[in-house]
């Protein structure tokens, strides 16, 4: 009896846990397969009669005035996510390298000021930047939007990799100086393929950043050729909540990548994440 | 050697290029901006004011609102953040079967871009066909729509709960790496003792949780103090019940007084500053689980 007892107890709490974790997203599916006339009515049915995929047939239709703006803003995530890719993985592997194997003047200074880097919030160099976009003629540029979320991501990339490296064993690369490898050469040949599991963990993450971000777009490049499928989200939550099934169908496709990317991922994500906050 | 540190500032110069020019040069020109009357739309009556817009910043009504707005929110997420990451993480520790899948149910509110979190409780606490409103009127509680987000204090509480809900993963996970490197032993050792699993949470796990319980602290009054994304999708760049960073923004982008925003940055930046110090020094400690 106490087995019985003790067994329905976890699935009780397993079942709040769940609700709690992924009933509000559940709930804004419900709402994007809705039929209008069904949600305003009086009665009170949580699950529709009548569901309709409708909402995504016309985001995802390039025919469709919505599904055009749509369709553009997920075109400038991937932009933005491979340019930011490609430009801050090689950078922050290197500094991280340089950080970690390297003894030079200026070693200590220098990671104090990536760790300082770390949390300084975004808004707080958003004002010049946009003044400096602005006279340099770069507003509404994916390439230079992208060089400013390297910025933000890059001391914290750089931390994560840094500490990973720190845990490989110096001995393997002293192996391949003796055969007469330089530093550059170790760091390719050795330092790299033992960083596989750090390099997908932040491949990872900066995706995920890349992708949420709203605010600076917002401000840096917020034209219709630029702005991405967060922003547009957005904009049909404030102008258009009169379709709140258009905004809700939008919002579960600009959730869909990173959830589900974090879902599969989830040890790689957690292993990132906790080698920059718990180890140091 | 010599040649080695050349090599070394060699791989350094990627990062420095960019951090120095889209971090700490744009950092000294904001202070410089600030001591400025700048307004965009009166380019030619730009001048050099000192600390007038700071003294002006400090008499604002509208400043103050927003600040204690700001406490408010910090103050929910760090409650509420705090209480379910310690829950969320006891539970991933379990060793049921499906953790697995828990612990990838858990990560989701993690991942999701913070506008779209917003646009997801949006529909929870909508008046007219939100979650929230159904489940009242299906338990007759209310006869009424409740206009959840019409009032102040109504929605410093949600935009607190939503920020909460999407940084608690991240909490729960700092939390868990915590509790699985205390050794087994010590329990073995309480059991002994005949202490119940109740004792044991708050007798040796809770106290030996304080390391990540800064890091946990720090983050989650540092996403207290950030939050935008949501509320532009709660409830848009509207004045009731407005925080530091949609204030900072208004003044900043929607009225381009851009040396009073950034007196307001440098107020918030010194703010978070004072936090972020503690951050790192759990950082550069080596924090929990070591």
């Amino acid at each position: 009896m106490r087995a019985v007892c003790k067994k329905a107890g976890i699935i009780f709490i397993i079942m709040v846990f769940l609700i709690f974790t992924l009933g509000p997203i559940l709930w804004c599916f419900i709402v994007s397969i809705s039929p209008e006339n069904e949600m305003f009515s009086s009665t009170v049915n949580f699950i529709p009669n009548n569901p309709t995929f409708q909402n995504y047939a016309m985001l995802l239709n390039i025919n469709t005035a919505q599904g055009q703006i749509f369709i553009r803003g997920l075109v400038n995530s991937l932009k933005a996510v491979s340019v930011t890719l490609i430009i801050g993985l090689p950078i922050s592997l290197m500094t991280a390298y340089a950080l970690s194997r390297f003894k030079f003047k200026g070693r200590e200074i220098i990671r104090g000021i990536l760790l300082t880097t770390i949390v300084i919030p975004v808004f707080t160099t958003i004002i010049p930047l946009y003044a400096i976009f602005s006279d340099l003629n770069i507003l509404d540029n994916i390439f230079w939007l992208s060089i400013v979320y390297v910025s933000s991501f890059l001391p914290m990339i750089t931390w994560v990799i840094s500490n990973y490296i720190n845990g490989i064993p110096v001995e393997l690369e002293e192996a391949a100086y003796l055969d007469g490898c330089g530093k550059v050469k170790a760091f390719l040949l050795i330092i790299i393929p033992n960083s596989l599991p750090i390099i997908s963990a932040v491949i990872l993450m900066m995706f995920l950043m890349t992708w949420n971000q709203y605010q600076i777009p917002l401000i840096l490049a917020s034209s219709l050729d630029t702005k991405p499928l967060s922003m547009v989200a957005a904009e049909f939550s404030s102008k258009d909540m009169i379709k709140y099934g258009m905004t809700a169908a939008a919002g579960i496709l600009a959730l869909l990548p990173p959830a589900a990317a974090a879902a599969i991922f989830r040890k790689s994500l957690i292993f990132g994440f906790t080698q920059g906050a718990v180890k140091g | 050697m010599k040649q080695d540190g050349k090599l070394a500032y060699g791989f350094l110069l990627p990062a420095s290029i960019i951090i120095l020019g889209t971090v700490f040069y744009p950092i000294v020109k904001t202070f410089i901006y600030s001591l400025q009357r700048y307004k965009l739309t009166q380019p030619e009556n730009k001048k050099f004011i000192g600390f007038q817009n700071y003294i002006e910043i400090f008499k604002s009504q509208d400043f103050q609102y927003a600040f204690f707005n700001t406490i408010i929110i910090m103050a929910v997420v760090i409650f509420i953040g705090f209480i379910f990451s310690i829950i969320t993480a006891v539970i991933l520790n379990s060793k049921i079967k499906i953790s697995s899948l828990l612990t990838a149910a858990a990560v989701i509110p993690w991942a999701l871009p913070p506008v779209v979190n917003g646009i997801v409780w949006k529909f929870i606490f909508y008046s007219d066909f939100g979650f929230m409103n159904k489940i009242l009127f299906k338990l007759s509680l209310i006869q009424e729509p409740v206009k959840w987000l019409d009032g102040r204090y109504g929605t410093l509480l949600i935009i607190g709960l939503t920020v909460a809900w999407r940084v608690i993963p991240f909490c729960a996970v700092v939390f868990l790496a915590n509790m699985q490197s205390i050794p087994k032993e010590i329990y073995e050792a309480a059991e002994v003792d005949g202490a119940n699993e109740i004792k044991k949470f708050f007798n040796i796990t809770m106290p030996l949780l304080m390391p990540s319980a800064a890091i946990v602290l720090t983050n989650l009054t540092m996403s207290g103090i950030n939050v935008f994304d949501e509320i532009v999708a709660l409830v848009g760049f509207r004045n009731l019940g407005q925080p530091l960073l949609i204030y900072n923004y208004t003044q900043t982008f929607s009225y381009m007084n851009f040396g009073y925003g950034s007196a307001v940055t440098y107020i918030i930046m010194i703010a978070s500053g004072f936090f972020g110090y503690f951050y790192i020094r759990s950082l550069n400690k080596g924090g929990g689980a070591v």
